[in-house]
């Protein structure tokens, strides 16, 4: 179990990659429609001739197979199956003020995930968070270099208001305000503009400032505080399935857990709640394998502190339960 | 006491809005609202209303990604309320009318419909920029590369070279692309619009 950060920190990669090889797939899609090799300048050749070497195991007919793998995670169509975020879709319905059946049948599937595993679009796809966890590690950096970064605590929920401006303000404007500043939305777009069109957008900027919040005002800020994709995706999972649980026994008070969670959970003291995304960090550096998935509606009641402890082994010990 | 805890409830919910739109403040500002530009066309089988594509256009880029000619481009850095949304400016690169777009749109801001109903504007001759209808030459490219055929852009009866615009013509702008004259003798508006 302890090797699922590893697998999650893979996909993390695997799914940022794929948002940079996708504008350039889409260059060399639209020259191999063209025919244009011999027209190409000879660095545009070398880029043909790797993407050609790239998508060549794949595919025979580069031009029009390619179109079968598009887009971001703010919407996409992989092999003929089209995928949408839910604040997509959440954001139309407020801007537009009706509901597009297709549209919404676009997100039932990670609408239905988030159901049943929490926010794990946070942990496990959005393209923002392998970016905010290496600020993260930046921010440790500094702070071994005597540079402490003040992080700041505010309340969870802060995000919930901020979801629900924004769908006040879609429905006032007509135009749909969580692209602008939601994160995964903006790194899909922006590698696009920047590999296709030539140049970062506004959205680039704005990701550089959240960024600059969680460096420089609260760790992992913009997605504990500010996120009104986390906001949703939270509310989605609040009866999720699927949880991180702390078995009291096997648990020694380490703190690690607390440490490491970038939402700043507490699961040493039982305290995942519906911001939980199941990254599984807390899990990878638990040297005692306290933490596990569990399969329930909801979490463990508090259950004190750890058997294996030192608070424990003195004061809360009873015979009974001492010897495990 | 229970007016002192209302009075902090109202004052919490004004933090949590003032604070809530801070973030969308922000990036409105860093996409400052734009003059709409009349060369700018929205990808075929956009909505005809522009506030209900806009209202309906997530921003997603699917559109541009599927475009062979790569002609769809967006409002990046400005654009208001209109940021992120699609357009294509048929001056550096024409719409092909292939549909792909249409096809790949998740919402219905571009909605699929038969190559005829598309309208993303009309095409208006410049008679006293064309070099045909200035009797300066020979010329045809319009006519020659517009893939609606005779219905959209014909030769005027009994001259074989001045370019007629008719009632089919869909607004791809590919005359435009095509068109030699330096200052463009042919160019593509609304079809409401008076010039």
């Amino acid at each position: 179990m302890r090797h699922l950060n590893k697998l999650r920190l893979a996909t993390l990669a695997i799914i940022f990659a794929m948002l940079v090889l996708l504008p350039f797939l889409s260059i060399y899609q639209s020259y191999r429609a063209a025919y244009a090799y011999d027209l190409l300048a000879p660095a545009e050749q070398q880029f043909y001739d790797v993407m050609e070497w790239l998508s060549e195991p794949f595919t025979d007919d580069p031009a029009a197979d390619l179109d079968m793998l598009k887009g971001t995670t703010w919407s996409a169509n992989i092999f003929g199956l089209k995928l949408s975020d839910p604040l997509a879709v959440v954001g139309q319905m407020a801007a537009g003020g009706r509901v597009y059946a297709p549209f919404l049948l676009s997100a039932l599937i990670p609408i239905i995930l988030s159901v049943l595993l929490g926010r794990f679009f946070c942990g496990w796809i959005c393209p923002a968070t392998g970016l905010y966890e290496l600020n993260s590690a930046l921010s440790r950096w500094l702070r071994a270099l005597g540079l402490r970064s003040p992080a700041r605590h505010f309340d969870l929920r802060f995000k919930y208001g901020v979801l629900a401006v924004g769908l006040l303000l879609s429905m006032v404007t007509g135009s749909i305000f969580f692209a602008l500043i939601y994160p995964p939305a903006i790194i899909g777009r922006e590698l696009y503009y920047a590999i296709a069109l030539g140049g970062f957008g506004a959205g680039a900027v704005f990701f550089v400032l959240t960024l600059l919040f969680d460096l420089l005002v609260a760790r992992r800020g913009f997605c504990r505080y500010l996120c009104p994709g986390g906001a949703l995706y939270s509310l989605l999972g609040r009866y999720r399935l699927l949880r991180i649980a702390r078995k009291v026994e096997q648990c020694n008070d380490c703190t690690k857990c607390d440490v490491v969670c970038e939402f700043g959970l507490q699961p040493m003291r039982d305290g995942f709640g519906q911001e939980c995304n199941n990254c599984t960090a807390c899990m990878a550096v638990c040297p005692t394998d306290a933490l596990a998935f569990r399969f329930a509606v909801t979490d463990l009641p508090a259950q004190g502190a750890g058997h294996l402890g030192r608070t424990h082994l003195r004061h809360g010990a009873s015979p009974a339960e001492g010897e495990d | 006491m229970q007016r002192r805890s209302l009075l902090q409830r109202v004052l919490a919910l004004l933090v949590l809005a003032v604070g809530g739109s801070l973030p969308f403040g922000l990036s409105r500002f860093l996409a400052p609202a734009r003059a709409a530009d009349p060369t700018h066309l929205r990808p075929p089988g956009a909505l005809s209303d522009a506030r209900a594509f806009t209202a309906a256009c997530i921003g997603c880029g699917l559109c541009a990604e599927v475009c062979p000619p790569r002609c769809i481009e967006f409002y990046t850095r400005s654009g208001g309320g209109e940021v992120n949304t699609p357009y294509i400016d048929p001056r550096l690169s024409a719409c092909i009318l292939c549909g792909k777009c249409m096809e790949a749109c998740p919402t219905d801001a571009l909605e699929v419909i038969p190559r005829q109903e598309i309208d993303m504007g009309v095409a208006k001759i410049d008679r006293d920029t064309c070099y045909p209808w200035l009797d300066r030459g020979v010329c045809g490219a319009c006519v020659t590369v517009c893939p609606v055929g005779g219905k959209a852009i014909n030769f005027e009866f009994a001259n074989i070279y001045r370019p007629i615009v008719r009632a089919a013509c869909v607004g791809c702008g590919l005359c435009v692309e095509i068109c030699p004259h330096p200052a463009l003798a042919i160019h593509v508006r609304p079809r409401t619009a008076s010039v």
